[in-house]
């Protein structure tokens, strides 16, 4: 299905890992050397760890606890707000991606990618990559700021699990976000979508408000969304000590929605180009 | 050989709208493009004119494949432009006109090799076909200058080597020189037909409405009115369509609105354009008129001296390619 899903046609195998590279280097040279940029990197994610901490803060005085499948978790409001935090920017830059295409649509560049040749699927996967990376390391720096500033109980016993858990929820969300991005290009509404799926997903994942306290309902559709089960994960593995056999469950879900996604993203695109071509959306003029 | 083919193609853009926020959709339908059969032939500068909304931009957008055809067929060097899109898209490539379709964060060259990844150009070649093309449209002094530094002229240069980053056979130039410097857009035309028609034989399909650009470099135009191609031709063909008329250009001072309304009245006469100028000062009206034959010269401008204004310009000329423009336009609109 992926070989399908990147060949693009008979004769049009041109090189995909190019035109991801070449997404990505233009996305970080054209996005990220600006202030807006740094603020959101810089500034934003610290201002919000404060918001996470005191709107997770009350659930900690309650009877209200840390529990998935019988793993029950002492609540370490620091480090349950720090992984919630990393996870969450992290989709929220995956979720920009997507208000990306608007700007490159209004641009007219979105008009001069679709003109070349090369592969819808890797240019949506360059440019999520491209917005998720150069955010990356700036998280990687607060986090490891807090790490030192901050008494966070660690509990790691298992480093795969570790790794696995941090793996599959990068590529969840990254996927997460392609479809996302497919999606918005269909709707020409991406800036929309992020600012409207901000708050929800914060809500139903777990970030500010345990998953046990949420309607039962709200708490399922929670599952959804990579976000959720990638937390779970990454709070299991990372501050509760558990093993890989613990959340293998949670990886496995994972990796359906990584596949899922990126079938879904290909499709989408398919259909948006389609759509776009036939409305004459494509561009602005 | 033909480089590129139209039959019956058609492009209909339907809009919806509602009048209310739960009101009754309207929908509305605009031929954009109607049944347009054109043929262009290899290495030919083919100029497709017409006034905003002619369709223009659209037969451009369907023949590169950003824009799917309602009906009808089109092909470019043979390949089917809906069916064969891949492939067209790997020998074609567009120009607009304007600031827009660059990344102004990116330098020039930055530029031009993000295009050349995404269409393949061979790893080793993209550094030279760059700076080949940098230099083509005199642009290397500024090459790793960001693109937000360039003037108006040097980012259409830029897009024009952009144009040129897949060395496309087929060429399209929608309004390149729109907005730009009178000296600049001269160069642009000079580039495009002895650089890319003349040495390197591409075909070139441009669009503009100034007349005076296809007619100094195109190999034919036709002319696109409401989308429909209501003529075809060389420039000198198309200019002698008006065969019989004679092109008058007066200057005139102390003219009425009465006076040069009058015009209308006298057969064989035809008001191409009125507008306002000042001539030594003062304030004139410039007057183009069609006039079937030399006699009516003296006439015109007795009837002007006639109402106590004053001819303090006259010029006759052969009528050229905005003249037919003009005058095909008109019959078209009546």
């Amino acid at each position: 299905m992926l070989t399908s899903i990147f060949r693009g046609g008979r004769k049009a195998n041109l090189g995909i890992l190019r035109t991801i590279l070449a997404e990505m280097r233009k996305n970080y040279k054209q996005f990220f050397f600006t202030y807006y940029t740094l603020f959101w990197v810089l500034i934003l994610p610290l201002g919000n760890g404060l918001l996470y901490y005191f709107m997770y803060l009350p659930f900690t005085k309650t009877n209200i606890s840390f529990e998935w499948l019988g793993h029950i978790l002492n609540v370490d409001i620091i480090g349950f707000t720090l992984i919630g935090q990393l996870a969450y920017t992290f989709f929220l830059s995956t979720l920009l991606a997507g208000a990306i295409f608007d700007w490159e649509r209004a641009q007219g560049t979105f008009e001069m990618m679709l003109l070349s040749p090369a592969n819808r699927l890797a240019i949506l996967l360059g440019n999520t990559f491209g917005a998720s990376i150069r955010y990356l390391w700036l998280l990687i720096g607060t986090v490891f700021f807090f790490s030192f500033s901050f008494n966070i109980g660690i509990l790691v016993n298992d480093f795969v699990a570790v790794f696995l858990s941090l793996l599959l929820s990068f590529l969840a969300l990254l996927t997460f976000g392609l479809t996302l991005a497919a999606f918005s290009i269909y709707s020409r509404r991406g800036g929309l979508i992020a600012i409207a799926c901000q708050e929800p997903v914060a809500y139903v994942s777990g970030l500010v408000v345990p998953q046990n306290a949420l309607p039962q309902t709200l708490a399922q559709a929670g599952y959804l969304i990579p976000l959720t089960i990638g937390l779970i994960a990454l709070r299991l593995s990372i501050l509760g000590g558990k093993l890989l056999q613990d959340v293998q469950l949670l990886l496995v879900s994972l990796l359906i929605m990584i596949a899922v996604y990126v079938v879904l993203a290909h499709f989408l695109i398919k259909i948006a180009e389609k759509s776009a071509k036939t409305k004459g959306t494509l561009a602005l003029f | 050989m033909e480089d590129i083919i139209c039959k019956d193609l058609t492009r209909v853009y339907e809009s919806s709208k509602r009048k209310r926020v739960f009101g009754e959709k309207i929908v509305r339908s605009v031929t954009a493009v109607d049944h347009l059969n054109l043929k262009v032939e290899e290495g030919e500068l083919f100029g497709l004119l017409g006034p905003n909304g002619a369709g223009k931009t659209t037969t451009v957008k369907m023949l590169c494949t950003l824009l799917l055809p309602t009906s009808g067929y089109a092909e470019v060097r043979g390949l089917d432009v809906v069916k064969d899109a891949n492939q067209v898209r790997r020998i074609v490539n567009m120009v607009a006109g304007g600031e827009r379709m660059i990344y102004y964060r990116l330098t020039g060259r930055e530029n031009l090799e993000y295009f050349a990844e995404l269409y393949d150009v061979p790893k080793q070649r993209v550094k030279s076909r760059v700076s080949n093309l940098l230099e083509l449209v005199g642009l290397k002094d500024r090459a790793d200058d960001e693109v937000e530094k360039y003037s108006k002229g040097m980012k259409q240069r830029l897009q024009i080597a952009r144009g040129l980053v897949n060395d496309p056979q087929v060429l399209f130039l929608d309004e390149p020189t729109i907005g730009l410097d009178v000296d600049i857009a001269k160069d642009i035309r000079q580039f495009v037909r002895k650089r890319l028609v003349d040495e390197q034989g591409k075909t070139v399909l441009l669009t503009t409405h100034y007349m005076a650009e296809a007619e100094e470099i195109c190999d034919r135009v036709g002319f696109l009115f409401k989308g429909k191609l209501v003529a075809l031709g060389t420039p000198s063909e198309l200019s002698r369509m008006l065969g019989k008329f004679i092109t008058l250009e007066l200057v005139v001072q102390g003219a009425t609105d009465q006076s040069v309304k009058g015009l209308s009245t006298f057969r064989d006469i035809e008001v191409v354009s009125v507008e306002n100028v000042e001539y030594m000062g003062v304030s004139a009206f410039k007057i183009i008129l069609h006039v079937t034959s030399d006699e009516l010269t003296p006439q015109t401008v007795m009837h002007f001296e006639k109402s106590g204004a004053k001819v303090v310009s006259l010029n006759v000329r052969k009528p050229n390619l905005e003249d037919a423009y003009i005058h095909l336009s008109r019959r078209q609109e009546s």
